[in-house]
């Protein structure tokens, strides 16, 4: 079961795009908290304070003991609003629930065994499909984590849901189908571009032997495979025909212009 | 280079770039991602400059995923044309990058070689950029 934070909030008296900017200024994050059959409340909380557990991980799928105005209450975060651009909460909902409650609630995924896995040992890539799973659970039994172990995978091999062990209580809430979490992909081939004149080079030296076999040869197939290449060749020689011609074509319209002038 | 592969028109407005990006500002795919800071225009050509920087720098390890894609066609004059008679030709594709856009994508590597691969691939871009992480745990040996 994942542990449970503490954040100390303050109640918010007015709601609305200007209020939540004022409480933004004073270095607070607005948010509201809703559910267990009582009206919203909307609070304040530190900056800092959210931040920090936030970016500890996990926060989505912890309780948090919250006391407002001294009323002590469990919630679970729903949804944390970033800025793009920084990167900081700028709003947070939680729902009030009872220890009993059953939630839909994401639950990150780690991966244990990287060096047991063939796979990623022959240069294969740990491609995650689902970096969290969504579970039904008790609100007092969310896991902290779902653990999937790549020992034994090879390139090409998944991770299923079947594999994973869910704790007592625990069901995805995918069902019906036993989905992919990760995968052992092969590794991205880097194509290095060899330059053209390379190429030509290559291209020729190719060209020369398969002459030469045809010759000793004496066959017709390889004196047409032998062919194939020099027709290859030839529009790079066309090509560059017109390279040449490039410079007194563009002097042309100069001159016509001086002319109309 | 990356191009569309078909367009319903040739050339397209200038336009302008307000705002900050309200989509594809999470990362999605990888643990560590390259994030805009400020509006700009992303050509075709510094794309995969930035793409080859990073993927040579994790050293053909991990994976890379492109989040942007330059959709948008930009046309010049001629040199020594006179104005008027028309919109030039189209010249090459741009997309438009509002700030907190997540640009690149990479996993299966260090937040150090994450790191430096991002700093060589910004270094092919013409805006300030950023390096992020996934928050959570990932994967542990």
């Amino acid at each position: 079961m994942s542990k449970q934070t503490a954040l100390v909030v303050e109640p918010r008296e007015r709601a609305g795009r200007g209020a939540a900017r004022a409480v933004r200024r004073q270095g607070k994050v607005p948010g509201v908290i809703y559910g267990g059959k009582e009206p919203p409340t909307n609070i304040a909380l530190d900056i800092r304070e959210l931040a920090g557990a936030y970016e500890r991980g996990g926060f989505m799928s912890r309780l948090v003991e919250i006391s407002v105005a001294g009323k002590a209450q469990k919630v679970l975060p729903r949804d944390v609003q970033l800025d793009p651009v920084s990167d900081r909460p700028i709003h947070v909902d939680f729902l009030r629930v009872s220890p009993d409650t059953r939630i839909q609630v994401a639950v990150p995924m780690q991966f244990t065994g990287q060096e047991l896995s063939p796979g990623i040992k022959r240069g294969g890539v740990l491609n995650v499909v689902r970096h969290e799973v969504e579970v039904y659970c008790r609100a007092d039994s969310i896991p902290e984590r779902l653990t999937a172990t790549l020992e034994n995978l090879d390139i090409g091999h998944s991770v299923h849901i079947s594999n994973v062990t869910l704790p007592e209580g625990v069901r995805p809430t995918i069902t019906g189908r036993d989905f992919t979490i990760a995968t052992i992909a092969p590794p991205t081939v880097y194509v290095e571009e060899v330059p053209v004149a390379a190429a030509a080079a290559t291209a020729e030296g190719e060209a020369a032997p398969a002459e030469g076999d045809a010759a000793a040869e004496g066959g017709a197939a390889p004196a047409e495979g032998a062919a194939a290449p020099a027709a290859g060749k030839e529009p790079a020689a066309k090509g560059a025909a017109p390279k040449a011609d490039a410079a007194p074509a563009k002097v042309a319209p100069a001159k016509g212009g001086g002319g109309k002038k | 280079m990356l191009s569309p592969k078909f367009t319903k028109y040739r050339k397209a407005f200038k336009g302008r770039v307000h705002g900050k990006a309200t989509s594809g500002n999470a990362l999605t795919f990888g643990s560590y991602g390259l994030k805009a800071l400020e509006p700009g225009r992303i050509n075709a050509r510094q794309i995969e400059a930035a793409r080859r920087a990073i993927t040579r720098a994790m050293k053909r390890t991990g994976r890379v995923w492109i989040r942007i894609f330059p959709d948008v066609p930009v046309s010049k004059k001629p040199t020594e044309v006179r104005m008027g008679k028309g919109k030039g030709a189209p010249e090459f594709w741009m997309c438009r990058i509002k700030p907190g856009r997540i640009m690149f994508e990479v996993d299966g590597v260090t937040r150090e070689t994450a790191d430096e691969a991002f700093a060589l691939g910004a270094a092919k871009l013409a805006i300030r950029t950023k390096v992020v992480a996934r928050i959570g745990l990932g994967v542990q040996p």
